[in-house]
């Protein structure tokens, strides 16, 4: 610490704005991360690691496409702020809404665990930032920092294990997806 | 916008970006071998951050290793590579020349102590009385460099041309001068030839070449009467190897020398590679984020599995071909150390890095060696040797190596080995045609990624 009391005083707001900045920004993703079930057993210091391999925050504006039912998934997406609307094609062809999801909730975490196609689409309803964290930085976490990514393997297991059921619907149906499209559109008349 | 118009932009885009980048080569290679280098050392950062060391702290110990290494390397292998071109120089060029013949020179150690004969008189400024042996160290400086107070100028002659060797004399130049008597046997002690890496004159590449190319077409015009009652008297094989290899010669060494000097004008090289590379290593993450962060939205996934992709692919072709380089290298060193080839060191080297252009790469080999031993006099039984060493490494190498350490899909047509290894060439010499080939897999290894995922999301973009 600097004997001067001018350097002392600049030096001493410095590491307190510093500090205090740093603990805003930190918190305020941290909060966020607590809430998704994968992230919610890591520690203050797990949770910043995390932080830093996250993408984002991304801006998406309202009514854009984040992602597209049939692709291949990435990664998983955490809702910072706005409004996202998850919808799929259904057998018949037609579009189903399945959910709204706002500041905490998050969406395509299967991707986490497997390279299969999306199995539904989502949009943004209003403009939103979004936070993503992808499968490839989770492979690397494994070789990396096992007991962290244990962690978040449990969580992503207990959570896949609810709904196992709606799982094996959307793995059998899921390839099918470019026909459904065609089902309904000849359905509503727009193809013959 | 129609297709059409968007293809046509992005063709017209492409061409700008290659031209530009043909433009700036010079200043983009060292930014390629610094994200060559990190390429192969990120692996090793990354195990050293796994067992606990910051990533910061893991990448300055790998650097400090590696450039310690690096540079402890280049000042061993360079010393000995100038020391044993000059020398190798200065002793092809004495090949029967009038002046001084020293037999059974080698330069193996700091210093050694080898016989030597003066087949005739000449005007030599230490004196060697009769019956009496005298250690003499000799030093070589290259051409350009400042003659030492003590050095002495040896002129000789060859054919019309006169050449002139300048040695500087270290050590016991006060001795008495006086003429001695031909068929005299003496001592010299070669002194280890004393110029830093570096300092040496790239066109000491295009003189040892010369020197090369003049012996072999001395040798050749010695075989020329025999073969000229079959091929008719225009045939003049001295004169053909003498023209054609000037010009071969001309267009690789010249083209290199000039790249050479270009790239490693000052300190450029040495400095800026390690700084980049250190920043690719340490901040590698953020800077694909950082990337990733510009895409739009629409292709915000497809960029971040093509560059996953496309990083694991590339990792692993580099360290592959790196490794296979080495182990080649390593083993041509070796063979040709053991069967007794002159200059098995860059010579091995040059085997091991040209083993990176499939089907020419084995041949340059062989071809290098096999005109070095028949130059210093090794004769054709040597060459036999050579290539028997070559086949047997090769033999290694396809069986062991390859298949385990150089990724099957980046497998290129040999017609397009050849078309890039002939542009590097004419771009950039040997260090274009050594570098177009693993160039040309990466581009490959990229273009097929970006394919199968664009294949993959096609719902979107197509």
């Amino acid at each position: 610490m600097p004997s001067n009391p001018l350097w002392r005083h600049v030096f001493y707001r410095l590491r307190e704005s510093v500090r205090s900045g740093r603990k805003e920004e930190e918190s305020s993703t941290c909060r966020l991360l607590k809430k998704v079930p994968i992230f919610q057993d890591l520690s203050g210091r797990e949770l910043h690691k995390i932080e830093e391999m996250l993408y984002g925050p991304r801006n998406w504006r309202a009514g854009e496409t984040i992602i597209n039912q049939g692709d291949p998934g990435m990664g998983m997406y955490i809702v910072a702020s706005g409004q996202v609307r998850i919808a799929q094609i259904g057998d018949d062809g037609f579009e189903k809404q399945l959910a709204t999801l706002t500041r905490g909730d998050f969406f395509g975490a299967q991707a986490l665990v497997d390279e299969l196609p999306r199995s539904a689409s989502a949009y943004a309803l209003q403009p939103c930032r979004l936070l993503v964290f992808c499968r490839p930085d989770l492979l690397e976490l494994l070789e990396n920092n096992t007991s962290l990514a244990l962690k978040m393997v449990e969580g992503l297991a207990q959570m896949i294990s609810t709904d196992v059921p709606e799982l094996i619907k959307k793995f059998s149906a899921q390839l099918r997806t470019p026909e459904r499209l065609l089902k309904g559109a000849r359905r509503s008349g727009s193809v013959q | 916008m129609n297709w059409q118009v968007k293809v046509a932009i992005g063709l017209v885009a492409i061409a700008v970006l290659g031209w530009f980048l043909y433009e700036i080569r010079g200043i983009l290679t060292p930014f390629v071998f610094a994200f060559v280098l990190a390429y192969i050392l990120y692996p090793i950062v990354d195990w050293m951050e796994r067992r606990g060391l910051g990533r910061v702290w893991s990448t300055l110990l790998v650097f400090s290793i590696v450039f310690a290494g690096l540079g402890i390397g280049a000042f061993k292998v360079g010393d000995k590579l100038t020391g044993e071109t000059v020398d190798r120089v200065f002793t092809i060029a004495n090949t029967g020349d009038k002046l001084l013949i020293i037999q059974g020179m080698a330069w193996e150690d700091d210093s050694r102590e080898q016989p030597f004969v003066l087949r005739e008189e000449h005007r030599w400024p230490l004196g060697i009385a009769p019956k009496e042996e005298l250690a003499i160290h000799l030093r070589f400086v290259p051409k350009d460099h400042a003659p030492a107070a003590n050095a002495l100028l040896i002129a000789y002659s060859q054919g019309k041309d006169e050449y002139s060797q300048r040695i500087s004399v270290h050590g016991n130049s006060s001795a008495v001068a006086g003429s001695q008597a031909a068929g005299k046997s003496g001592s010299v002690v070669f002194s280890r030839a004393h110029i830093g890496f570096g300092k040496a004159d790239p066109n000491v590449l295009v003189e040892i070449g010369d020197r090369i190319l003049t012996e072999t077409s001395a040798r050749a015009s010695s075989i020329e009467p025999m073969l000229q009652p079959y091929l008719g008297s225009d045939f003049r094989l001295a004169e053909l190897i003498r023209e054609h290899g000037e010009r071969l010669m001309k267009t690789m060494l010249g083209g290199t020398t000039v790249f050479i000097e270009g790239v490693i004008s000052g300190l450029t090289f040495a400095v800026i590679v390690p700084f980049v590379a250190f920043f690719f290593l340490k901040e590698g993450r953020r800077l694909t984020r950082g990337l990733i962060a510009l895409v739009p939205n629409a292709y915000f996934e497809l960029c971040l599995n093509l560059i996953y992709q496309a990083n694991k692919q590339i990792g692993n072709y580099i360290r592959g071909q790196l490794l296979a380089v080495l182990v080649v290298s390593v083993l041509s060193i070796s063979g040709l150390s053991i069967i007794g080839v002159y200059y098995a060191l860059p010579l091995g080297l040059l085997a091991g890095l040209a083993n990176v252009i499939p089907y020419l790469g084995p041949l340059i080999g062989i071809v290098c060696s096999s005109i070095v031993a028949l130059a210093t006099g090794g004769g054709l039984a040597m060459v036999a040797k050579v290539i028997v060493m070559f086949l047997i490494v090769q033999l290694i190498d396809n069986v062991l190596i390859q298949p385990t350490m150089v990724a099957k899909s980046v497998e290129l047509h040999p017609l397009v080995v050849l078309f890039v290894v002939m542009v590097g060439s004419q771009l950039m010499g040997i260090v274009g045609m050594l570098i177009a080939v693993p160039l040309t897999g990466i581009a490959k290894v990229s273009g097929q990624t970006i394919y199968k995922g664009i294949r993959q999301y096609q719902f979107r973009v197509g």
